[in-house]
Parts: structure tokens; sequence; C-alpha cells
């Protein structure tokens, strides 16, 4: 068959539809161009009602967002095993992800302002970029009316809750409260007192002696594992927690100033410490470790002497996942759990998360999700959750028998609460954080030397909390 | 109906089917508008899920839109462009990027033509070895970074417990600089070595064995059939194949994601990875869209210069 040869552009109709499809895509890109009215609006965290509105009685389920570790499985049992007493139409879900795509999980899903999750399970330092974001709720006066603020050691209450941040150790009265305490946490030393002995090391550097000790006493088995990843927050959480324990500083909160106060002389010491000192007592290959190979390397037996978060260390004491004994009791025979050793200082780094109800949830779960906090603030609640396996807040659980027994590290998160130090909770965090893990990650596999690190570093972050009025290039 | 005369109409320049409506057919259904009727659903959702977006990203990249901040989006026109091609970071990932993009493809096609070749001397057995060569191929990126991981892993991996047993010491493939991009490369290999292969031997495959039977009554040797006759039909049928596979190269992110993380420190980070972390860490949307409207005009820039190149070689 043949096709007659057409003359396309002198054909007016043809002329016309060509018009038509392009006005219609230039008119669909300027109207999504426009944005929506939120858009318009200056960002800013909407208030929660001081009283709890009415529950409804219909089914509800109140959806969680975290990551995927132990504790949020106990959070779902123990929620759905204790709440439903009270609220027996409510179903608790815990979703969870992979630790590497938490944040992006969580604020992804903000910027689209509709979340699959009532209750974000913030960690203390993303507090500033929701805040400032507008996608939680500012429950202040609810906090007011509702929860006795006096049973908590002060910080802990700021840390998982405050925005403008903290000083270190202090809870501002009159600033605002974005969330409440859900698992506490911090670093614990695990040692084998099978062969560095029952005693812990009381200082720093008689923890590196002794790790060295132990190294060369026992082939095969590393003096130290710690983590060291330039995933979520590994290798930046170690700089710091060195950083502190030697008197350093992360920045001057008032003046915003980084470079010339995390590069001080104390600074380059942490990080001469790390790099220098504890680094070849560590396992070859161990440059991209974090929370499950540290507990791999203790488990297995490969490790003298570990530092991991203390929600995370529950695994330990299973026997089935260990070589170090074929009982609990067994195991507790050869592994110690101790408070960090001090030198400079005694900081101790600050972990855990904090509730934080989504912007975006419908009403009636917005209600049940502060009816959940409320619930979950109780002394009795927070005794219940120690002894299922949880870290409390309130400092009653904090010593009461139910969570001091619960755990052979629970003692050492009760002792360390006095001590703690949290990074940066400003909104510009994920950006901090990430600039920090990837640089002592590299001075920890020999990518970089230590204080060519440590001084990207100070000067990077400086230019981030800079970078506000600069026109085009944000995030590079 | 092949030599059935065009219906004209009085409007010049219009052309009338030549076929008949079908019986039952609408009269006003003309053969044009079923053809739009047919190709408009599948036209609206290319509009919808890629043209859209590409005309909103490039909008966005004009912008200092940010997804999680909100408000209006302030034109700063070239402002990002400008920052994305002067940044320091920008080219060292670019450089890692061309480091991974040339080892990785280069490697594929040496082994890839290697096994075709091997594949297309052999007459029995054919099918179940290029079956079994093309797994790889088949899993998903994700699942691949994922057992690699394990089998790299210094303390515990395969392949070190393999070199123990040769005698040979313990390699941090996944923590030290060189040996981290060069696992990437090897992965990447292992994966898509497959991909280069099976339009090797289908091009193998069409060389006329008349061309070898000529050569063979020459008494030319094998070197000289393989370079004189194999390598000059199959080029261009491989070049396509290296075309293919440096594209896909270039947006690598699924493997540095799940192996290296883009460590040690930032080593690894590719052009793509660094977006995701421009996009999803900052969320500096405006930013993120300007790179990656940078990195299509580059693929499409090469991929034209290549394709003319192609040309050449086939006029040739």
């Amino acid at each position: 068959m043949r096709h007659p040869k057409r003359t396309r552009m002198s054909d007016p109709r043809r002329k016309v539809q060509l018009a038509t499809a392009a006005l219609l895509l230039v008119a669909t890109t300027m109207t999504a161009c426009g944005g929506d009215k939120d858009d318009d609006a200056k960002a800013s965290a909407p208030k929660a009602p001081a009283t709890i509105p009415e529950l409804t009685k219909d089914p509800l389920t109140l959806s969680f967002i975290w990551f995927d570790w132990p504790p949020a499985k106990a959070l779902e049992a123990f929620a759905n095993a204790e709440y439903k007493k009270e609220r027996p139409n409510a179903t608790i879900k815990v979703n969870t992800v992979p630790n590497a795509n938490w944040h992006d999980a969580m604020f992804t899903q903000f910027a689209a302002r509709k979340t699959d999750f009532d209750i974000a399970i913030l960690d203390s330092q993303h507090i500033g970029e929701a805040v400032t974001n507008g996608n939680i709720l500012d429950l202040t006066d609810f906090v007011k009316k509702n929860i006795d603020v006096t049973a908590y050691n002060p910080y802990l209450l700021a840390a998982y809750g405050q925005y403008p941040q903290a000083e270190t150790g202090k809870r501002d009265e009159n600033a605002s409260l974005y969330g409440l305490p859900l698992l506490g946490d911090t670093w614990t030393m695990i040692y084998r007192k099978d062969l560095i002995g029952d005693k812990p090391p009381q200082t720093w550097d008689q923890m590196i002696s002794a790790a060295e000790k132990c190294q060369a006493e026992n082939p095969g088995v590393s003096g130290l594992a710690f983590h060291q990843a330039n995933g979520s927050d590994a290798a930046a959480v170690t700089y710091n927690t060195v950083n502190g324990v030697y008197g350093g500083n992360l920045w001057d909160p008032k003046a915003r100033k980084i470079d010339g106060v995390l590069n001080d002389t104390a600074g380059q010491e942490a990080m001469d410490v790390l790099v220098n000192k504890m680094k070849p007592l560590t396992a070859k290959g161990s440059g991209n470790w974090f929370i499950d190979e540290v507990n791999a390397a203790v488990a297995q037996g490969k490790a003298c002497i570990a530092f991991n978060w203390i929600a995370a260390s529950g695994g330990l004491l299973d026997p089935k996942e260990s070589t170090l004994g074929t009982t609990r009791e067994q195991i507790l025979d050869k592994l110690g759990f101790a408070t960090l050793p001090t030198q400079k200082t005694n900081l101790v780094p600050l972990g855990g998360m904090g509730m934080h109800v989504s912007a975006y949830s419908a009403g009636a779960n917005q209600a049940e999700a502060l009816n959940f906090m409320e619930w979950f603030e109780r002394a009795d609640v927070q005794k219940k959750w120690a002894a299922a396996g949880g870290v409390p807040s309130r400092t009653d659980a904090l010593q009461s028998p139910e969570f001091l027994n619960a755990g052979p590290f629970n003692q050492v998160y009760t002792d360390s609460v006095p001590r703690m130090r949290d990074m940066w909770n400003v909104p510009e965090y994920a950006r901090l954080v990430n600039i920090e893990n990837t640089n002592v990650n590299a001075a920890l596999n020999g990518a970089k030397k230590p204080k060519d690190a440590l001084d990207d570093i100070a000067k990077e972050q400086q230019g981030v909390l800079d970078s506000g009025n600069r026109k085009g290039g944000g995030g590079l | 109906m092949s030599d059935s005369v065009p219906l004209t109409t009085d409007r010049p320049g219009q052309v009338a089917s030549a076929t008949p409506p079908a019986p039952g057919r609408s009269r006003r259904l003309s053969d044009r508008g079923l053809a739009v009727a047919f190709i408009s659903p599948a036209l609206l959702l290319l509009l919808a899920m890629s043209v859209f977006p590409l005309l909103w990203a490039l909008y966005l990249s004009f912008t200092d839109y940010s997804a999680t901040r909100g408000g209006p989006a302030n034109f700063v026109w070239f402002g990002n462009y400008t920052a994305i091609l002067t940044s320091a970071q920008v080219h060292t990932r670019a450089l890692t990027t061309l480091i991974y993009v040339v080892g990785a493809v280069g490697l594929q096609t040496v082994l890839g033509f290697g096994i075709a070749y091997l594949i297309s001397r052999r007459t029995h057995g054919r099918g179940v070895l290029t079956t079994l060569f093309l797994v790889p191929m088949m899993l998903s990126p994700v699942v691949v970074g994922l057992f690699w991981r394990f089998m790299l892993d210094a303390q515990f991996g395969v392949v070190n417990s393999m070199l123990g047993s040769l005698g040979l010491g313990q390699v941090e493939w996944l923590t030290r600089q060189r040996t981290a991009l060069l696992s990437l490369i090897v992965v990447d290999t292992w994966q898509w070595t497959p991909f280069i292969m099976l339009i090797a031997l289908a091009g193998l495959t069409a060389v006329p064995k008349y061309l070898y039977e000529a050569a063979s009554i020459d008494r030319a040797s094998e070197w000289f059939k393989f370079r004189t006759i194999t390598l000059p039909l199959v080029w261009p049928l491989l070049l396509i194949a290296v075309m293919f596979r440096a594209i896909e190269a270039f947006r690598l992110f699924d493997l540095v994601y799940i192996l290296t993380n883009g460590g040690p420190g930032v080593s690894t980070e590719t052009l793509s990875f660094h977006i995701y972390k421009v996009a999803f860490l900052g969320f500096n949307t405006g930013t993120a869209s300007a790179y990656g409207i940078l990195m299509v005009l580059v693929v499409i820039v090469l991929t034209q210069l290549y394709l003319r190149y192609l040309n050449k070689l086939k006029e040739g």
C-alpha cells in the first residue's frame, strides 16, 4: 500500500492541534509551578491541643515509624499487650525501615505533606529539621497539662523534645517541646571479664592499655570494636564520644561556630587518640562496622572491649547467637557492662529517641497518639516498659527494680544519665552528620590524615551553617 | 488493496484513508481518530510520568526550592548550575564515576566478547552455557550487592577465606580506597558481563560462514580471520552494547549504596550517589534537580557523539 506524501505544516488543523498541545503542557507546568497554598505559608509546627480530644470508638490503627531493631519489635508487642487493655479498639503498628533509610523514609513523607504514620520516632537530632518544616505538632501546652515534667531528669526531657536545643545537661523551661521520650540510650562499654579482669578500666588511657594487652595475649581477638561505618551517624558518634571525653566541643551554639572549636587542641587530641591509638586495636576490615558488626564480634568472642548502644545489646546475652556460653549465666561470666571510662571529662553520648506526632495525621489518629503518649509516660507504664526490655526516661522508672533487674546493662544507663551530651539538633543536622561521618570514616580507613579530616569537618560544617543566604548550589 | 488509488478530499493536503471503515463502526471515527484514541492512553502516561517530571525538574533546577522546607521557590537562575560545575566535590565524584565507567565497561567488554567468542565456537551445550552465564544479569542489583558484601567481608567473607587457604593475607576489600573501587568494578563486571556476551554472541552468530570458508581456502590463520572478519563485523554491535552499559554504569547507585555506602570517606561516591545525598540529606531539591539535568545532558551529548561515530563506521 502506497502512502501519499503529506504536507504536514500546511494543514491549519494540525497547527491548531500542536498549539493546543503546547498550551496544555505549559499550562500544566505553570499550574504545578504555582505550588499549593501550603507552600506559600511560612512553615512552623502546628500546636497540639492542651487537652486530649474525644477519642474514637471505631477500630483504629496507631502507626509508628522507626528503624528495624529489637526495641521496635519490643515496642509493638508491649503496646499491643498493655495499651489495648485501656483502648481495646486501638491496634499499634510499628513500621520499620533499615537504619540507613530511617531519616529519608520519614522526611520524604513529610515532604509529601502526607504520612502513613501517626507517631514519628525521631532521633533527637532530627527535631530541628522537623520543627522548622512544620512536620510535627508543638506539644508544649499538651505537656504542661498532662505530663509531670518533674519526674524526669530535665536534660532527658529537653533532648527528646525541646527546640531550640538545650544547653548540655539542662532544660529551658520557656522553650517549646515537640516530643516526649520513648527510649533512652547511651553507649556501654562491653568488656571480657575472663580476658581483662572483673574490674573495668576507669580511664580512657587505661582502657586502651587493657585492650592493647588483651590483644597481644590473645591471638585472633582484637583489642577493640566500635562503630566506624560512614552510614547513619556511626563514625560521627564515635568521634564525638572521644571528643567529649578529651574535653573537646562540637560547636559554639550561641555563635554558631564550628571551625576553630571542633578542631581545637582538644579536638585534635581526640582525633589522634581515635585514629592512632584505638584504630590499630580493631579487627582488619572493621572500617565499615556499625551496631550489628560490633555485636557479632563480641558474640563470637573476637573483641576484648567493645562499645555499643545499650538498647542494641540485648542480643549479646542470647546463647543461640553467642559462642561465649550455652546459657545466659555463662555468657555473663565472661561479659561485663560498664559506663564509659573517663579522661578529661566524664561525658557520654546521648542516644535514644522521642515520640513526635505527625502534623499530617488524621484528627482521630492525632488524638489517639496524644492519648498513647500520655499513657506511655505514666509511672506504672514506664516501669512495665522497663520490664519489657525498654529503656524508660522517668527517674522513678530508671531507679526501679523492674528496670535495674531487667538487664545487666541497665544500671549503666541509670548511672550515665547525668553524664550525657547530644549532638546538634539544628535543621542542617543531616548534612552536618554526613560531613562528619564521611571524614571520620576516611581518617579511620587511611583515606585522609586525621588532622586534615578534622579540619575538613570543621570547615565544611561551618560552610553548611553559613550557607543560609547562598544563592544556588545549596547542599554542595 | 495494495494498489488502490488514494482517495483525496476537496481539502488540499489532507488524504483520506484508502481503507473503508469496518461495518458497524461509527462513521465519525476516522482511521486517524482511531489511531489517536489508541495512542492517547500511552501518550498521556508518558507525558505524566516522564515528560512532565522532566519539565518540573528543569523548572526546579533554576530555583532554590526544598521539598521539605516548603515555601515559595525563588529563582536563582543558573546559580545551581554554576555551583555544581565549579564544585570541587562534584569534580571528585565525576572522576570517580569516570574511573568506574572506564574500568567496569572495559573489563566487561573484553570478558563478554571473549566468552561469547568461546561459546560461539562450541557446537554442543551452547544453549546451556549461555543460559548459565545469563543468571547474574537476571538478579536484582541490591541482592547482588548484599551477597557480595558478605563474600567480600574482611573478617568472615568467603573471598578472604579462600585467599587464606592459599596462604595469602587478608584484604580489606570494601574499606580501603583502592580496593573499594576495584570491588565495585569487579561486582558490576560479574553481573553485567553476560549482557555484553549476549549481544556479542548475536553478532558472532550473524557473521556469514562463507567468509570463514573463503579465508580457510586462502589458508588464513585464526588470528587473521579474527582480525579481518570477526572483529570488523561484530564491532558495530559491540559498540552499541558498550554504549548501553556505559550509560547504565554512569548512573550507578545501588551497588555503591549497598557495598560501600560511598566509602571509605567519599572515595567511591559516584555522581548519582552524590545527587541522592544532595536531594535527601538536606532536601536541596533545586540543586539536586540541576545536578540531575546536567547528568542527563552529559549522557545525551556523549551518546550523540558516539552515535555519529557509529554511523560513520557503518557508512565506512
